[in-house]
């Protein structure tokens, strides 16, 4: 591929390589910001995520990157080279699209070979190319067959093979497993992985499936109303999200709102409009002085008991309001006695009698909460 | 004869020479070409509504009071209909159509029963009867029939007007735009003689009868010839003419011809006196050798219903005082004497309209050709492929 | 008392027949009204029409001399006596008008129908397509006299390479003859026609899956081979209906060879209307005529169901 060659615009900030670097990046449609002044660091190698509701702009960022969207402002940088003006068929990334986008005029083997061909790779190298990456995604006796003849995770497989075929610096994957049944996506997700550790090459995909993405994924960027809330590796965004919003939107949790009461170097003390007084932890120095903050408590670290526990954290009491069963868990919403509910995630021991009404104390730790700005 | 005129040359003169009209006036009359039948109400009044929206093309004629007329364009027109229905109490449904042959195909695909009164020309009054098509007139019930001219009263395509009653002739001729011809014109000759400078400029009538008629015409042969040698010379002939000729076509070159595209047409005299009228640089004649003169008359189609009003129609329209009207309305000669007497000198000495007897002398009417149609055919379809 | 095995599964395959009884009853009462159809007003009148062909110089309110193929052999018979082959010369040139109106409007359409499509702003997207179509609601004679007063001697086309030739110092643009021609017929029929096939493929672009596009140039594939390799193959069916239409109503027309075509525009259609509604009346050859019609249209459009349909043919 011939193209003039823009200056390298090398990041000082870090020795890393970047494949993939957004900087201030807005896109708008008609007046209407899709997303704002985004940056985005992505490594080589590296299998990001970009997790979002819908209409959060992660599509339209991928789309910028792939180069279906130029972008209003700022610049997209690929392999260190500015590529805002560059068309889509001029960029080394591939992308995997939500609906395979198969050509169902070619047969398994035309699609695959296709980028090669208008490429004008020679009959051979082609030939070869096309039936490696036919072996990479098990669809060798596939080839002859038309797209219309596939099922939905074969028709994913051409996909992915008729991407990895060019052998792109970043494989972009929109949705990838969006339309596959459960178990499908189970096995498929195991098959990205592996691709990705056999290939090395850069995969950003998209996707609104949380556990998709922690799954998957070495970094996660989670967005929110064309805005990026955060970017860190699946465990961080799991354990430690630095808003209200990621922390709702990454597994489930509880989030008590109040004012802080007291707060030294070591703890806070929120006190909800209810009157629940609740002790945080203040593990990270990321919060600043506060006047209200968010409390967010998982519900598998809240502790579920009929006695009064014995610990000097947060300790309240009320009753089960709802109760639901999911074989090795328990689901429980229990109603406190000042007002609020609270999501409980219990073990499920056979000795416990839980049922609606049941009287119950629920408590944790300082420590397995955070508190975050409102 | 196929009178393919446009609805447009007496439009024309009334309301002057605008494009808008020009171009409604010759679509309605190709639309007459495309639909074979263009339905055309020329009476006015919500009675004649509300029959012509009820009105089919089959069997409309048979309600009481109701006349259905099937007829060349231009060959009646709101005023007759009007007073028709005056003296009468019966509307009058006009149909039109633009060939004979177009309306003879229309009888024999049993069209017959819904007319009452059609107006063939000449030839074809003779081919109907032949096929058995007209009934034949019962003289008891016409009156008037005295008043027509001794030579229409025994035509050779009908003798004695046993079948069929004429209403009008007219001729076959060149109209030509004298400002830019050069020359006189007098005969066909001038076409072959001036090609060079006539080179897509003409037109000639879309009708193989008429145009092959004006070769053979020219080359001293009879319009009627049956015989191929001279039907293949007057293609030969034609064919020479070929570069020169812009189009075929029997109506509709008025703005052309008017705009300085067109230097001379083959027209029919009621268009073309239209013509003249319109436009005093238009000049019509009618060629030394020989052309053709037309009849046309009115019949009574087997099978047509409501006859009485048929023969009430045929009774007003041998009116003298009706006859003259239509001469001075329409442009078609009348073939009644009394009504002829009657025209102002200034029409009367209009020689397009009424040709003087030596130029007539030489003029035949078409008459059938039997077998030798085919070859005609033939010729004309090469002559429009070429 | 227990019903043997035997006369239970009997007593259900009778049970089996009288649905798969009923279900046909059901079928054949669904096709009914679509195949009377087909049957009184396309079977039915093309057998009349064939029948007529058959029988040599048929004139109506004749009997005819018994049925031969003489009506075709004038036509295509060299070695007939009554051959001539002017009709092979008539058929020819509407096969060239039918030709050329179609691959000008599919060359004019594509853009046109790809523009509204794919590109043109969405809300006005409506609006264009029925400002596109808006000619079809005139009469097509109407439009034939517009074309008239543009291509005639003195007419706006030449007026304009007139004023081009004076405005543009150097330049000599010759002003010619364009009503009475070849190229006149061809231009009137584009314009008649022009409007369904941009209707055609604007609705078959419209179908096309934009993210097949975007995936092609994801491919690096440059625009010229998008639309040569995706965009053009995924319309093939809009572009077969589109020519398919064109072609046979242009092949039909008549209006527009009459008025623009002069003197030396001998349609097969003309010719047609001619042995039916002029001197001969030979009802004979204009059935031939009409049947090679027929037989000419249907070959066309089997080609093109064959050739559309070779990919799913090829992946049976």
């Amino acid at each position: 591929m011939s193209q003039t060659v823009s200056p390298s615009i090398a990041s000082p900030q870090t020795q890393q390589v970047l494949d993939v670097e957004l900087r201030q990046v807005s896109k708008y449609f008609g007046g209407e910001a899709a997303i704002q002044d985004i940056d985005l660091k992505i490594r080589e190698g590296e299998f990001f995520s970009i997790l979002g509701p819908s209409g959060c702009g992660k599509t339209t960022t991928l789309r910028l990157i792939a180069g279906f969207e130029q972008p209003s402002a700022g610049m997209v940088l690929i392999q260190g080279r500015d590529m805002s003006r560059t068309p889509a068929h001029r960029r080394s990334v591939n992308t995997v699209f939500q609906s395979y986008a198969l050509f169902n005029h070619m047969t398994v083997k035309d699609n695959i070979a296709f980028g090669l061909r208008v490429k004008r790779m020679g009959r051979s190298q082609r030939e070869q190319r096309v039936a490696d990456a036919l072996q990479l995604v098990k669809m060798g006796s596939f080839a002859h067959r038309y797209p219309q003849q596939l099922s939905g995770g074969q028709k994913q497989r051409v996909a992915l093979a008729r991407a990895l075929v060019n052998r792109p610096a970043v494989m972009l994957l929109d949705e990838p497993l969006g339309a596959l049944d459960l178990k499908l996506r189970k096995q498929m997700q195991v098959e990205l992985t592996n691709l990705h550790q056999q290939l090395g090459i850069t995969f950003v995909m998209v996707t609104h499936d949380q556990e998709e993405a922690l799954s998957l994924s070495n970094r996660i960027a989670v967005m929110k109303d064309g805005d990026i809330e955060q970017i860190g590796t699946p465990s961080e965004i799991y354990d430690y999200p630095q808003t209200p919003f990621v922390a709702d939107f990454i597994g489930e949790t509880n989030l008590l709102q109040g004012e802080v009461e007291f707060a030294d170097s070591q703890m806070l003390r929120l006190l909800t409009p209810e009157g629940t007084t609740v002790l945080v932890n203040r593990s990270e120095a990321n919060l600043p002085d506060l006047k209200t903050a968010v409390v967010s408590v998982r519900p598998e670290n809240i502790r579920l008991s009929q006695e009064a526990p014995l610990n000097e954290g947060n300790c309240y009491s009320g009753y089960v309001k709802h109760i639901m069963y999911l074989g090795t868990h328990l689901h429980c919403v229990v109603q406190l006695q000042t007002g609020e509910r609270l999501t409980v995630m219990q073990p499920n021991r056979s000795e416990q009698s839980l049922t609606p009404e049941t009287p119950v104390y629920v408590s944790w730790l300082p420590s397995d909460c955070l508190a975050l700005a409102a | 004869m196929p009178r393919k005129r446009s609805l447009y040359s007496t439009q024309f003169r009334q309301f002057g020479p605008t494009r808008r009209r020009f171009l409604q006036g010759s679509a309605a009359a190709i639309a007459g070409v495309t639909l074979s039948n263009c339905r055309q109400n020329i009476a006015e009044g919500p009675a004649t509504d509300e029959t012509t929206d009820a009105a089919p093309t089959d069997g409309g004629g048979a309600e009481p009071g109701v006349l259905h007329v099937y007829t060349w364009a231009d060959y009646t027109n709101d005023a007759l209909v009007e007073a028709f229905k005056e003296q009468t109490g019966i509307d009058v449904i006009v149909d039109v159509y633009d060939s004979n042959e177009t309306m003879l195909a229309k009888m024999q695909a049993g069209g017959g029963d819904a007319y009452s009164i059609i107006y063939p020309s000449d030839y074809m009054v003779q081919q109907m009867i032949e096929l058995g098509l007209l009934t034949s007139i019962d003289k008891d019930r016409i009156e008037g029939l005295d008043n027509i001219f001794d030579k229409w009263q025994d035509p050779a395509y009908d003798p004695g007007n046993t079948f069929s009653i004429p209403y009008a002739w007219g001729t076959t001729g060149l109209l030509y735009n004298k400002e830019v011809v050069s020359g006189t014109p007098t005969d066909w000759e001038y076409l072959w003689e001036n090609q060079g400078d006539l080179s897509r400029r003409i037109t000639l009538l879309d009708d193989v009868r008429e145009t092959m008629g004006a070769v053979l015409s020219s080359l001293g042969y009879s319009y009627n010839s049956t015989d191929p040698a001279e039907i293949e010379a007057a293609f030969d002939r034609l064919i020479e003419l070929k570069p020169a000729i812009a189009s075929f076509m029997s109506f509709g070159f008025e703005d052309a011809l008017f705009g300085g595209d067109l230097n001379m047409v083959m027209a029919y005299s009621v268009d073309a006196i239209a013509a003249t009228l319109e436009d005093e640089r238009m000049e019509y004649f009618v060629p030394e050798s020989g052309s053709s003169v037309w009849t046309d008359t009115m019949i009574i189609p087997v099978g047509a219903p409501n006859v009485d009003a048929a023969y009430q129609w045929i009774n007003f329209n041998l009116d003298p005082a009706i006859s003259q009207m239509s001469t001075e309305m329409l442009f078609n000669a009348t073939p009644n004497k009394v009504a002829f007497d009657n025209l102002s000198d200034e029409l009367i000495s209009n020689t397009d309209l009424f040709p003087p007897q030596e130029v007539l002398d030489r003029c035949e009417g078409i008459a059938p050709v039997g077998e030798a149609t085919a070859l005609y055919d033939e010729f004309w379809t090469r002559v429009t492929s070429a | 008392m227990t019903a043997s095995p035997t006369s239970k599964r009997w007593r259900f395959s009778q049970l089996e027949l009288g649905q798969q009884f009923k279900r046909l009853l059901g079928a054949l009462t669904l096709l009914a009204p679509p195949g009377l159809w087909l049957i009184l007003f396309l079977v039915l009148p093309t057998l009349l029409i064939l029948d007529i062909s058959l029988v040599p110089g048929l004139r109506p309110g004749e009997s005819g001399d018994g049925y031969g193929l003489g009506n075709y052999s004038r036509v295509f018979n060299p070695f007939d006596a009554a051959f001539d082959s002017v009709y092979l010369q008539v058929i020819g040139r509407s096969l060239y008008y039918a030709t050329g109106t179609t691959l000008a409007c599919l060359l004019m359409g594509f853009p046109v129908a790809y523009w509204l499509a794919l590109m043109a702003p969405r809300r006005w997207r409506n609006f264009l397509v029925v400002a596109f179509i808006l000619p079809l609601w005139t009469s097509s004679l109407l439009r034939a006299y517009a074309w008239i007063s543009i291509l005639r001697p003195s007419g706006l086309l030449n007026s304009f390479i007139g004023w081009l030739s004076g405005g543009l110092p150097g330049v000599q643009l010759p002003e010619q003859a364009w009503l009475y021609t070849s190229a006149a017929v061809l231009i009137g029929l584009t314009y008649n026609f022009l409007p369904y096939m941009v209707l055609i493929l604007y609705a078959s672009l419209e179908k096309l899956d934009i993210s097949l596009l975007e995936a092609a140039a994801d491919l690096g594939a440059t625009p010229r081979q998008t639309f040569w390799q995706v965009t053009v193959p995924q319309t093939l069916p809009g572009i077969a209906a589109g020519c398919l239409l064109v072609f046979i109503t242009s092949m039909g027309d008549f209006v527009v060879p009459t008025l623009l075509g002069g003197a030396s525009s001998m349609t097969i259609s003309r010719l047609i209307y001619n042995q039916f509604l002029g001197i001969t009346r030979n009802w004979g050859l204009g059935s031939a005529l009409s049947m090679v019609m027929i037989l000419a249209v249907s070959l066309m459009i089997a080609l093109l169901l064959k050739y559309g349909d070779r990919d799913s043919v090829k992946e049976a």
